[in-house]
């Protein structure tokens, strides 16, 4: 029986597409038991963190400051644990930095921001600016829309480009540095989660101090 | 629950010394209940995915029978002198013979005991034995008692879940009656290590017992009585299991100083697999050493921790010495329970 008022999955010949579940090929009564053996006590770390890298947290500080602040790629120099020493290139808006979990590393970041949606994406590399591969996906919300009460809910998304198991411009790597970025995947969701907990702590702080979440230096 | 005064003198220890168990009746094949299945749809269930086999209590067997026929390999051990010299008993039965009357003084004269203390306690659902042991040992500690029994029956499965209508519904498998007892004493030969009990109050009141209809289950009429959740709180439950358990366990494991998938054994209550898989998984234990009696004997609710203790202990994987945890939750996840011992009633 058709219920719905598009022609949903029209252009695929079978009914039932393999892996699709929905309410017309498997009702409650099946689906329910489904559901249930997907939920766990605990669920495997690779299980939540395989691909991808998700974290996210409450800020009690205005959702429009905190991305303002975010936006601002001199705003890394403050809440993550090991970039420093950001300048501008002579490229705009590429900027340098030093991570310094990889000894003298240096680091290369590009934000790219919609003020619209309120997301800001930092899309860094380690040892070179032409192929910013490793990309930082975060969005800030207004709390007040998604959890009904003040301040910002951010989410912060990494995928494991396959560049993190394997550098691919080795040549431009400081010469015996013992370390390669993809080596902290394994820690990147505790790693974003302090870095995270540092976001807040600091956004919070101002904002409960009246002081400007985005500092007047980075004016 | 720690004593309020730092200075005065430390408890005294008290030990499980044994555990014994009865099921009742011959085995019942699952091929009962499919007979009766609405729908083949329903057997598919995975929450609740049906045992092998169940027992179910007689007709005409009462709870007292049942405490008695699990009692007697205890008093054949031990001898009829030591349990007729018991001086705390408390029972739990899942569905009271006689509503208005616990069954503990029955089963005093039954056993020909005089117990200075009885209690007939009708909380702690799924987690009664931990929950008995919390209370048996405070009574223990705080008197001049020195010797507890405590005992489950858990007989509501062939009453309740054979009925003409009940029968037919997915969940009618799962439960198996049975009866478990412990005996404690004053002693430090099997110590218990360690007890939590939580009461979960925001969790209360999420289980029905219903007719499936409006008569009250004491008023005369039509509708099959029957322990119900609507379809939304099974999951609610679900999760809430899931979480609860391990809690009280790791809680147990963390103040006696051991690590979750160090513990020589973990016995559970065992509503379905599910649940197994998900606990011994969070304490980062190997399925073998979460054993059970689910496929054997269904969801035993309060008496699955002692029977699972006692089929353990008969058969000789429970080393003394060892570290036994058992841990359970009750009801929708009103109350949850674990306890830790230091094994030493093999049998």
């Amino acid at each position: 029986m058709t219920t719905s008022a598009l022609p949903a999955l029209s252009d695929i010949p079978e009914d039932v597409v393999p892996g699709v579940l929905r309410i017309e090929n498997s009702d409650k009564d099946e689906t329910t038991p489904i559901i249930m053996d997907m939920l766990r006590s605990v669920y495997p770390h690779d299980q939540i963190f395989g691909e991808f890298c998700p974290v996210q947290g409450y800020v009690a500080a205005p959702p429009r400051e905190v991305y303002e602040y975010l936006a601002d790629t001199r705003s890394l120099e403050e809440w993550t644990y090991s970039l420093r020493g950001f300048t501008e290139t002579e490229e705009p808006g590429l900027w340098l930095a030093y991570d310094r979990l990889g000894d003298a590393t240096k680091i290369y970041t590009r934000t790219v921001a919609n003020p619209d949606a309120m997301t800001v994406d930092y899309h860094c590399a380690w040892d070179q600016g032409r192929h910013l591969w490793m990309v930082y996906l975060m969005r800030v919300v207004d709390a007040q829309v998604v959890l009904h009460k003040p301040g910002s809910v951010v989410l912060w998304t990494n995928c494991r480009h396959p560049f993190y198991d394997e550098n691919p411009y080795p040549e431009t790597a400081p010469a015996g540095r013992p370390v390669w970025v993809g080596d902290f995947w394994e820690m990147f969701s505790a790693g974003h989660q302090l870095e995270l907990d540092n976001l807040k702590a600091i956004c919070e702080y101002r904002a409960a101090h009246g002081l400007p979440i985005k500092p007047d230096w980075m004016k | 629950m720690p004593a309020t005064d730092p200075d005065a003198s430390p408890l005294p220890t008290v030990s499980l010394v044994d555990v014994s168990s009865y099921l009742p009746g011959a085995p019942v094949e699952t091929e009962y209940f499919t007979q009766f299945a609405r729908s083949d749809r329903m057997a598919k269930n995975v929450m609740f995915r049906a045992p092998r086999g169940r027992h179910h209590v007689g007709r005409d067997e009462t709870a007292v029978d049942m405490i008695e026929r699990a009692v007697e390999p205890l008093r054949q051990r031990r001898g009829t002198q030591e349990l007729s010299s018991v001086d705390v008993l408390i029972t739990h039965t899942q569905l009271p013979d006689n509503p208005v009357l616990g069954s503990g003084p029955e089963v005093a004269r039954r056993l020909g005991m005089r117990p200075r203390v009885v209690y007939d306690i009708h909380n702690g659902g799924c987690a009664a034995f931990v929950h008995m042991m919390a209370l048996a040992r405070m009574i223990l500690q705080t008197t001049d008692a020195r010797t507890a029994l405590i005992a489950v029956a858990q007989n509501c499965a062939g009453p309740v879940f054979t009925q003409t209508e009940i029968r037919k519904l997915a969940q009618a498998p799962v439960p198996g009656d049975g009866c478990g007892v412990g005996l404690l004493v004053k002693d430090d030969s099997a110590p218990i290590l360690d007890i939590e009990c939580r009461t979960y109050p925001e969790f209360a009141g999420d289980m029905d017992f219903t007719t499936n209809g409006e008569r009250k289950y004491w008023e005369p009429g039509p509708g099959q009585a029957c322990v119900s959740f609507t379809e939304s709180k099974v999951t609610k439950v679900f999760a809430r299991g899931n979480r609860l358990v391990p809690e009280v366990a790791l809680a147990v494991c963390d103040r006696i100083g051991v690590k979750g998938r160090d513990i020589d054994t973990f016995v559970t209550n065992q509503p379905n697999r599910l649940f197994l898989r998900n606990w011994h998984d969070a304490l980062e234990l190997p399925a073998e050493r979460h054993p059970d009696t689910f496929d054997r004997c269904g969801n035993l609710f309060a008496a699955g921790i002692p029977v699972t203790l006692d089929v353990e202990n008969q058969a000789g994987r429970l080393r003394n010495g060892s570290v036994v945890l058992m841990s359970a939750f009750a009801h929708a996840g009103d109350f949850a329970a674990a306890a830790a011992v230091r094994w030493g009633a093999a049998g």
